[in-house]
């Protein structure tokens, strides 16, 4: 079986974060880290393969500057190559543009499965597992907690506000796993050293037929609005009456 | 010149921080008051190759140097679980045999030193001897075909996780000089005629220090590693390795120390602003800072110097211990100072650091031991003792 993983290389996030003063994007010209939500899909890819008995991971993400420091951290967990789109016409792509760049990509490979985050910590669109799904035409499930391969059938526990529903799907499909679906191996040693001669494939748009939209503009940032200071109350024993008072005004009792 | 690492030894920090940080702390801290061992941290870095990257290939290790034993070191102390054991076990003690061993010794331990499942000892240290390794009492004299070792060692850290102990150990001497002729034995540490005891010390770490006492203890032949009476050389190639990683980790503790202490200062507020805004906390953590990258830098050299065989190692490996221990327990003063009284807090995990920095001063050689290190070889001054 073979599996795409989309992995999405981001500035580190322990480090603050820089919009761009003209263009208000995100500052990546630095150095970019494997995201750690896509950790978890590289992992499950992982794991499908060796449960399959045969197969491999390829990783497809796109990044500024031919980045790949982030996809030697997935290639070293076990993944067996890469494809890479970076291209300066992608600058600022919004999430269409990324998402056909994506596809185009992932179609090169014909996976039996393609994996993807919920959605990027830098970036928090979550759009992008259904619009691949849509460009490829195939069936997408969401937020995946656990998936097993029956045949030609993905299987998922989907996470849902009240619990899980099981779901299904023929493959080829485009799934996007939470971060409990499994928990992440570390790089190991040898993992490492493998992962210095694993290859990856640089393309740009053209190399896969995309032109670049009119993208996106972010015409204005507003800063977050600061949290209000909490109401303390001094708990005299009658305490529990506050709280009580409080949880009707907000209709949970 | 070049000062990035590698992209492997970037990679060989990212995961050993993650592993490290995933068990944190606090964790090493619970299970190193209980008096327990970090086994658990152990096995996930031996058994994803870590504890054994300066093992060579051929035996089933990482092949790569000190360097990246330091960085292993550097990453494990920086979130806060220094491990003593990486220093004594893989850098010293597999150090020795890889370079000294013949082959049937090399084949028999490094396989273990390569996965991790092998922990070893070093025992130099001994109540009479102190700083002066010529003076060393413990002998080993030949009878048959064993060596009968007698003799007392102390502050031998971990011996009670090991499975042996690298013993230095004097079997004979220079009749011109007075001085001991020195060899190394690997011995179990369940052999008969050896006892132990615990030294309480007041150090936050899973390790526990031992005295050691050998009563005619039987060792095989076999186990003296490399030629005998040669043993002051070998132990000197050994030490450059403990020093490089005893730098790492003290370099790692600077950087705990300061992450907290700079996190803390941004976000605490006493007046109107944070007090990191106050040069009078702002400038002795730059200060800290700049001491740190400054011994980094030297741990590097040193590192680099030994894996190269270069000659300016064994100074490289003394000014970085010196720097390092200096800078690290700079560092966490002025940590435990930024926090105020919540800097001596258990909660804060900064106090209980204080220990094992400040026994980088002392161990595995002494501040003053380096600074007549440099006197003599540095600067070309008479020896003083
Ligand atoms: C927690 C811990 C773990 C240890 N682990 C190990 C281990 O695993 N294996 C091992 O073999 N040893 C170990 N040691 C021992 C350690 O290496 C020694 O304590 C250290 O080298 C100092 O030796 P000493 O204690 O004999 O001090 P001494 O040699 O007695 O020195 C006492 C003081 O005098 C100073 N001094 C001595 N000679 C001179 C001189 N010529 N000029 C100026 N000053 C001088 C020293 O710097 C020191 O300040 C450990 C020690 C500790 C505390």
């Amino acid at each position: 079986m073979n599996v795409v993983v989309c992995v999405k290389q981001i500035p580190d996030p322990a480090i603050p974060g820089q919009l761009d003063p003209q263009s208000n994007f995100l500052k990546r010209e630095g150095k970019l880290i494997l995201d750690d939500s896509d950790a978890y899909g590289v992992e499950m890819a992982l794991q499908l393969v060796d449960a399959a008995g045969g197969g491999e991971v390829t990783l497809v993400s796109m990044a500024p500057n031919n980045e790949a420091s982030g996809l030697r951290t997935a290639l070293a967990m076990g993944a067996a190559k890469a494809v890479l789109i970076s291209d300066p016409a992608l600058a600022g792509a919004d999430a269409l543009t990324t998402a056909k760049v994506l596809a185009g990509a992932i179609d090169r490979v014909k996976p039996d499965l393609v994996l993807t985050a919920t959605e990027a910590t830098d970036g928090y669109t979550g759009t992008l597992p259904e619009q691949i799904a849509g460009i490829l035409d195939l069936p997408s499930i969401t937020f995946a907690k656990k998936i097993e391969i029956v045949g030609a059938t993905v299987k998922v526990d989907r996470q849902t506000e009240a619990g899980y529903d099981e779901v299904e799907a023929p493959m080829p499909a485009v799934v996007s796993v939470t971060a409990g679906v499994v928990e992440p191996r570390y790089p190991s040693f040898k993992g490492i050293m493998a992962a210095k001669s694993k290859p990856v494939d640089e393309l740009t748009a053209a190399d896969l037929g995309v032109t670049p939209g009119a993208g996106q503009q972010i015409v204005s940032v507003i800063a977050a609005e600061a949290r209000q200071a909490g109401e303390i109350i001094e708990d005299d024993g009658e305490g529990y009456l506050k709280i009580i008072e409080f949880l009707e005004q907000q209709k949970v009792l | 010149m070049d000062f990035n690492e590698t992209p492997e030894q970037t990679m060989i920090r990212e995961a050993v921080a993650r592993i490290a940080g995933d068990f944190g702390h606090d964790y090493f801290v619970t299970k190193a008051r209980s008096g327990e061992k970090t086994t658990e941290l152990w096995d996930a870095l031996a058994g994803a190759g870590f504890a054994g990257v300066g093992v060579p290939s051929e035996y089933g290790g990482g092949g790569m140097g000190v360097t990246e034993l330091a960085i292993v070191c550097e990453e494990l102390a920086a979130q806060g679980c220094p491990l003593l054991l990486l220093i004594v076990s893989p850098a010293i003690c597999a150090t020795i045999i890889a370079r000294f061993g013949d082959d049937a010794q090399r084949s028999r331990w490094l396989p273990g030193f390569a996965t991790g499942e092998l922990k070893m000892a070093f025992a130099i240290t001994e109540p009479d001897a102190g700083s002066n390794s010529h003076r060393l009492s413990t002998t080993a004299r030949r009878d048959g075909e064993v060596y009968r070792l007698r003799g007392t060692k102390y502050y031998i850290s971990g011996v009670d996780e090991s499975d042996a102990i690298l013993v230095v150990t004097r079997t004979s001497v220079d009749e011109e000089t007075g001085k001991g002729r020195l060899s190394l034995f690997v011995v179990p540490t369940d052999a008969a005629g050896l006892e132990r005891t615990v030294i309480p010390v007041e150090i936050t770490a899973p390790e526990k220090q031992f005295t050691l006492f050998f009563d005619d203890v039987e060792v095989p032949a076999e186990n003296l590693i490399g030629t005998p009476d040669d043993g002051l050389r070998q132990v000197f190639h050994g030490l450059n390795p403990e020093r490089i990683t005893g730098a790492a980790m003290a370099c790692g503790i600077g950087r705990y120390a300061l992450d907290k202490a700079s996190a803390y200062a941004r976000e605490r507020r006493v007046w109107d602003v944070p007090i990191g805004a106050h040069q009078g906390l702002a400038h002795p953590l730059a200060k800290a800072k700049i001491d740190l990258e400054l011994a980094r830098l030297m741990t590097q050299r040193g590192a680099w110097a030994h894996d190269c065989g270069d000659a300016m190692a064994a100074e490289s490996a003394n000014m970085a211990k010196y720097a390092a221990a200096e800078a690290a327990l700079a560092c966490l003063d002025q940590a435990i100072q930024t926090h105020g009284g919540n800097g001596l807090a258990t909660e804060y995990g900064l106090a209980d650091m204080w220990g094992i920095a400040r026994l980088l001063r002392t161990a595995p050689v002494s501040r003053e031991m380096i600074l007549n290190f440099v006197g003599q070889h540095s600067l070309g001054l008479p020896r003083s003792y």
